[in-house]
């Protein structure tokens, strides 16, 4: 019965905790949120998708998950996209540079990439945008960022101030020019959308401007095309419906209330599709990056 | 005391079994008992022991979201016991468990006495160590009256698990219930070697914008520090009754720290168990390790176990004495 303590156990010791300094935190407008700790062990090992587990304030008995943006290996920060929406990302908020905060992560499964899946289409809404922030990053030190595409789209104005992009993107409607100029720096195409009047965004929602490149492209090239998305449950929802429509594979981030995070609780699993029929999969561990298809089946998305 | 796992002051007995610790990581909270070594730091070592999650007869997919919610000082939940039932416990995850590290103890529960005795009966058969009873399952035989709720209903519980193992069995007391000292009374007698105490407090948050519950089941159970007053109360309680047979208790309920551990024992736990408080720290264990030591260090104690039980009650009876009559003349 005796097993060595990590031989066949490569789970084990993969999440660090640790009280990381506050390097920078501001406001972004519209309560969000932009957040860098200093966690060297967590921006070692941290891949896209994955997310880790604050501590926003002492006096809170539960942390919150929130999806990491950027790491730097070297600095040793994590930098984390957030809105306030309850107690915890309030108690967040108030913290200031300096201060220290403890993180627990990384956590979860990270977005698995294709080889024989070259053209990759980034979908990010709201405080999804996050994700895949760090994916066109880790796309960019690749050296694939030329086949990326992002389209990210906000309901209140972007954390981040849009520019027109240089980088042409044929097929869109007119007047989708702005992009976000990180995304721009690295070589990745990048469009905004929003149904608040942003300039330069595309009147409308991500799904709207996706849908439109993938309409241009020749059935060859639609066959390299995989889907990233994440963001509310009903943008989820559509991107799953487009994946499907253009029988693309796609995969989604999901959150859910989370209690330990390390899949000891299972509190914040979701209905997922397996072989064996509905499984009740945990986001933290099992997640947060599920299949488009499994989270959101025929019925769900008709 | 450089590592409190090997401060043999903390080592002890536990219905005949050998626990590194007093700490127990407790049922729900832990999963199967490889899911924290995720965590680097994070040894089962540090742990006597470590209950597994509730396990049916049948795999349960459990409840809808949220199951989980913040409360003040503590925290809502509403699992649905979902695991994936006992033979695939038996046969998949318990020969993944090393029982060199710490001890495993099952966390048995049923909607029927014969649930119980049948997943009871599974255990038994199974490299366990010890097999915890969930009694606050509803009974679905009975009105969905949760068994652990009746002092009646949690006795044949226990009896009938009793009649199908020779393994420790440890009755998880719930606090939902009017004289939990009635009910531990009787359990005695049903055959338990020990409890735990206490369960979660049931109760239920409300989303004030969309009317709703926010629990996906409504209702859920309430642990953490919010908690840990009542769970105190309900060890010293349940000790008065438990001492004299020599069943001990796992004390439980809103654990964060050494102080709060220490708090248990010298209510009348014999070990203590950790849920809530690793999801604020995941590495809390080694910390209230120390915290003990350092306690006995100062206190001049040679055993943890002669902490369990010292706690000096003060005089109600002055206390509540009507004040003195005043002397009319002044």
């Amino acid at each position: 019965m005796t097993v060595p303590e990590t031989a066949s156990r490569p789970h084990r010791g993969t999440i660090f905790q640790e009280n990381g300094r506050i390097l920078d935190h501001h406001d972004a407008g519209a309560d969000q949120w932009i957040l860098r700790v200093h966690a060297p062990e967590c921006a070692r090992a941290a891949q896209p998708g994955q997310f880790a587990h604050l501590q926003c304030a002492p006096r809170l008995l539960m942390r919150r998950p929130l999806s990491i943006q950027r790491v730097d290996r070297e600095a040793g920060w994590v930098e984390f996209l957030y809105k306030v929406v309850g107690d915890g990302t309030l108690a967040l908020s108030q913290q200031a540079q300096g201060d220290t905060l403890s993180v627990l992560g990384p956590i979860g499964q990270p977005f698995r990439l294709h080889p024989e899946r070259p053209k990759r289409l980034l979908l990010g809404g709201g405080v999804g945008i996050p994700p895949m922030i760090f994916l066109a990053h880790h796309l960019h030190l690749r050296g694939e960022a030329g086949q990326t595409h992002a389209v990210l789209g906000s309901e209140v104005p972007f954390p981040f101030h849009p520019r027109p992009s240089e980088i042409l993107w044929p097929g869109l409607p007119h007047g989708a020019i702005a992009t976000l100029p990180l995304l721009e720096d690295w070589g990745v195409a990048c469009r905004l959308t929003s149904k608040a009047g942003i300039p330069g965004a595309h009147d409308g929602f991500v799904t709207d401007l996706a849908r439109a490149w993938l309409k241009t492209l020749a059935p060859a090239e639609r066959d390299q095309v995989e889907l990233f998305a994440c963001g509310p449950h009903p943008m989820l929802a559509a991107c799953a419906e487009l994946a499907a429509e253009f029988d693309l594979p796609c995969q989604v981030s999901l959150e859910e209330f989370m209690a330990c995070a390390v899949g000891g609780c299972a509190g914040c699993t979701v209905p997922v599709r397996t072989p064996e029929g509905v499984a009740m999969k945990r986001v933290c561990v099992d997640g947060p990056v599920f299949a488009a298809a499994d989270v959101f089946p025929e019925p769900e998305r008709a | 005391m450089s590592d409190s796992r090997t401060d043999p002051r903390l080592a002890l007995e536990f219905c005949g079994l050998h626990l590194n610790t007093p700490l127990v990581l407790l049922s729900g909270c832990v999963g199967f008992g490889e899911e924290y070594t995720r965590v680097a730091g994070f040894s089962n070592r540090d742990a006597g022991a470590i209950c597994l999650k509730g396990t049916t007869g049948q795999a349960r997919l459990g409840n809808a979201p949220h199951r989980v919610y913040e409360t003040p000082d503590g925290m809502l939940n509403a699992i649905g016991l979902q695991n994936p039932g006992v033979d695939h416990v038996v046969d998949h995850t318990l020969p993944q468990l090393d029982f060199e590290e710490t001890r495993f103890f099952a966390n048995v529960s049923g909607s029927t006495i014969e649930e119980y005795i049948e997943v009871t009966r599974r255990f038994d058969d199974s490299p366990i160590d010890a097999i915890e009873i969930n009694i606050s399952c509803p009974n679905v035989k009975e009105g969905g009256v949760a068994f652990g709720n009746d002092p009646d209903m949690s006795a044949r519980v226990v009896e009938a698990c009793r009649k199908v193992t020779s393994k420790p069995l440890i009755t998880k007391l719930s606090p939902n219930q009017t004289d939990i000292a009635e009910n531990a009374r009787r359990c005695i007698e049903a055959g338990t070697d020990a409890f735990a105490v206490i369960n979660t407090l049931m109760g239920m948050a409300v989303d004030v914008e969309n009317r709703r519950a926010v629990i996906g089941n409504n209702q859920g159970g309430l642990s953490g520090p919010a908690i840990k007053p009542i769970a105190l109360l309900k060890v010293q309680q349940v000790y008065q009754v438990a001492a004299p047979h020599n069943v001990p208790i796992i004390g439980q309920g809103g654990v964060m720290n050494a102080t709060d551990a220490l708090e248990f024992l010298i209510a009348g736990a014999s070990t203590v168990g950790v849920g809530t408080g690793l999801f604020y720290d995941p590495l809390c264990l080694p910390k209230i390790l120390h915290g003990i030591s350092d306690y006995m260090d100062r206190h001049g104690y040679t055993h943890v176990r002669d902490l369990t039980g010292t706690l000096q009650l003060n005089g109600a009876v002055s206390a509540c004495a009507p004040p003195a009559p005043q002397d009319p003349a002044t």
